[in-house]
């Protein structure tokens, strides 16, 4: 072999810086929102679905809104639901995988099989009845994602747990009297936190898609407010007038799950998960 | 093997159960009155609200209520849509044959696309390496509806004389039907083509690192010999059965397709009845399809088990 040996994890470091770089211009988006927004979002202008112009960058809607300002502020709102739905799923995924996970037995296999069920549906099929049962609210959507991801969730957490638990590490902490309580959350949850990580990262990805794809069929937070799914099934709407308006919310949303999946590769990469 | 599939499908059973019990609790927690729902309108009298429940049977005890549905279900009554009158069966089956065809499209165009630039990716190692990683991330970040949405773009805006809505059904014209499926199962693959893409190449730089390769490539045996006869064949058992298991995703992919391309499948069946809040059709379709994928998930593992000796379920 004649090529120099391959440094995977200074790729990896690369690819998180380009992902952290990417997640800090959406947080600073996403919390500057209205101010650095050229127009209110639901300000009407009499050109209504226009291309790009030097007034407004990305044109028009159908009633004259400005659509860069209706992106900026609109993914205020996709990515606090994704964040938030995560975090949930993330909470319940660590309360779950750890308990079946460090406990086993008859918990673990309970835990386990219940979990199975909801893994059972098809993602999005499940999401779309659930929010269809619930009303499409930004509560509920919250919530139906971070039902639909839980499972997921707590089987990446359960699984190193299983193995970990059995580490010399661990027998020790037991045998100077720590707590079966602190062993598991000291002693067992941060060596199992890579993966978690990178399937983290994975889900919100997954996540853009669902929130996004979920308004672009019409069940997501209802209107005025503006979000990136809503946005695209307008200018799809109106492609024969106006098709240069797909664009915006076609790249924000590229851009958003890109993101999530340059940072899931580059910390898999990193911290060299899964090529045991 | 017998005892091994059988285990395998007495271990589904209690899954499916559940999902029943989702889909059953999933209908009748709806905010408001199913009765209502039922009914079709909110300004109904007294009477005929408690004569729609007797009928429907919600003044017996829920558990009761699940007992007769699942009953019913399992003989293939999945009750009555809302809105057309009809049993939902019969609305369904047509609409699933169209879903079924563009979902094994899909799965053949992500199989034979997935497979390809994987295989390139482990064999010509370096610049194609990083290109077909690099694309994978891409594909991955470009949800299904936005690829199809981009493609009526360019079809409408270039081609505007193709006509990308124009469903055609089978028995009408077979070659004409499948032509008209391309574009969407094109955009229902792409995302799915990263799995396969990135577990060929695994499958590929591992078989490659197995000792009867290397025997072979001592012997002095042609790489195109060793290509065919030992990587291809070896690696793509596990790859085929990884496609399998992307059902779920590729029937979820297809309510936001047909959708967008107007296709007369279950996927636009559903969306249609969440607009129409027609329950008893939701809840059929989320009871049907999740035991499909659940059935071809054990199908996968007997088939992965059949041709990979190592594989033992006990």
């Amino acid at each position: 072999m004649s090529e120099p040996a391959p440094r995977p994890r200074h790729r990896g470091q690369v690819m998180v810086a380009v992902g952290v770089a990417m997640l800090a211009t959406l947080i600073l988006i996403m919390i500057l929102g209205p101010s650095i927004a050229p127009y209110s979002p639901s300000a009407t202008s009499p050109n209504s679905l226009d291309g790009p112009t030097a007034a407004h960058w990305l044109g028009t809607d159908s009633i004259g809104r400005d659509l860069l300002s209706r992106l900026i502020v609109g993914g205020r709102g996709t990515l606090t639901i994704t964040f938030v739905a995560v975090a949930l799923a993330l909470t319940a995924g660590l309360i779950l995988g750890l308990t079946s996970g460090y406990i086993g037995g008859k918990v673990d296999l309970i835990i386990m099989r219940l979990l199975d069920v909801v893994f059972a549906f098809p993602v999005f099929l499940l999401a779309i009845a659930v929010v269809a049962a619930l009303g499409p609210t930004v509560k509920n959507l919250i919530l139906t994602i971070a039902i639909v991801y839980t499972p997921a969730m707590a089987r990446v957490v359960r699984a190193p747990v299983l193995s970990i638990k059995r580490w010399d590490h661990v027998e020790a902490a037991r045998s100077v009297g720590v707590g079966e309580f602190a062993i598991a959350l000291r002693h067992v949850l941060p060596m199992a936190i890579s993966p978690i990580l990178v399937q983290t990262s994975l889900i919100l990805a997954n996540t853009i898609f669902t929130v996004t794809a979920l308004s672009f069929l019409g069940l997501g937070p209802p209107p005025p407010d503006p979000n990136w799914g809503s946005m695209l099934a307008e200018a799809r709407q109106f492609m024969e007038l106006a098709p240069l308006t797909v664009i915006g919310p076609a790249v924000a949303i590229v851009f958003a799950s890109l993101t999530f999946i340059v940072l899931a590769n580059g910390l898999r990469e990193m911290l060299d998960v899964g090529s045991r | 093997m017998l005892r091994m599939i059988l285990v395998r499908l007495a271990l589904t059973v209690p899954i499916l159960l559940g999902v029943s019990i989702v889909a059953f609790g999933l209908m009748r927690a709806l905010p408001g009155d199913f009765v209502l729902a039922a009914a079709g309108t909110n300004t109904v009298s007294q009477e005929v609200i408690d004569t729609t429940r007797r009928q429907l049977g919600l003044d017996r005890p829920i558990w009761e209520q699940y007992g007769i549905w699942l009953q019913n279900a399992l003989s293939g009554d999945l009750g009555t849509s809302f809105a057309t009158k009809k049993p939902v069966v019969s609305e369904l089956l047509p609409r699933l044959a169209v879903t079924a065809e563009l979902t094994l499209m899909a799965g053949l165009t992500a199989l034979a696309f997935g497979a390809t630039t994987g295989l390139a990716s482990a064999r010509l190692r370096g610049r194609t390496d990083w290109a077909v990683r690099g694309l994978n991330s891409l594909l991955l970040a470009v949800p299904n509806f936005v690829i199809a949405t981009l493609i009526v773009l360019l079809f409408g805006l270039y081609f505007p004389t193709i006509g990308i809505f124009n469903y055609v059904p089978f028995a009408k014209d077979p070659l004409g039907n499948i032509v008209s499926l391309l574009l969407p199962a094109i955009s229902l693959a792409l995302t799915v083509s990263v799995t396969v893409s990135e577990n060929t190449r695994a499958a590929v730089l591992e078989v490659s690192s197995q000792d009867y390769v290397m025997v072979a490539r001592a012997k002095g045996l042609l790489a195109r010999t060793i290509l065919g006869n030992y990587l291809v064949r070896n690696a793509l058992t596990p790859v085929i059965t990884v496609t399998g298991l992307q059902l779920a995703a590729l029937l979820g992919g297809s309510i936001l397709i047909e959708t967008i391309f107007t296709i007369p499948g279950m996927g636009q069946y559903l969306f249609d009845s969440v607009t129409r809040r027609d329950y008893p059709v939701i809840q059929g379709i989320v009871l049907v399809s999740s035991t499909i994928v659940l059935l071809m998930n054990v199908l996968v593992d007997i088939a992965y088990a059949r041709v990979d000796a190592r594989v033992s379920y006990e």
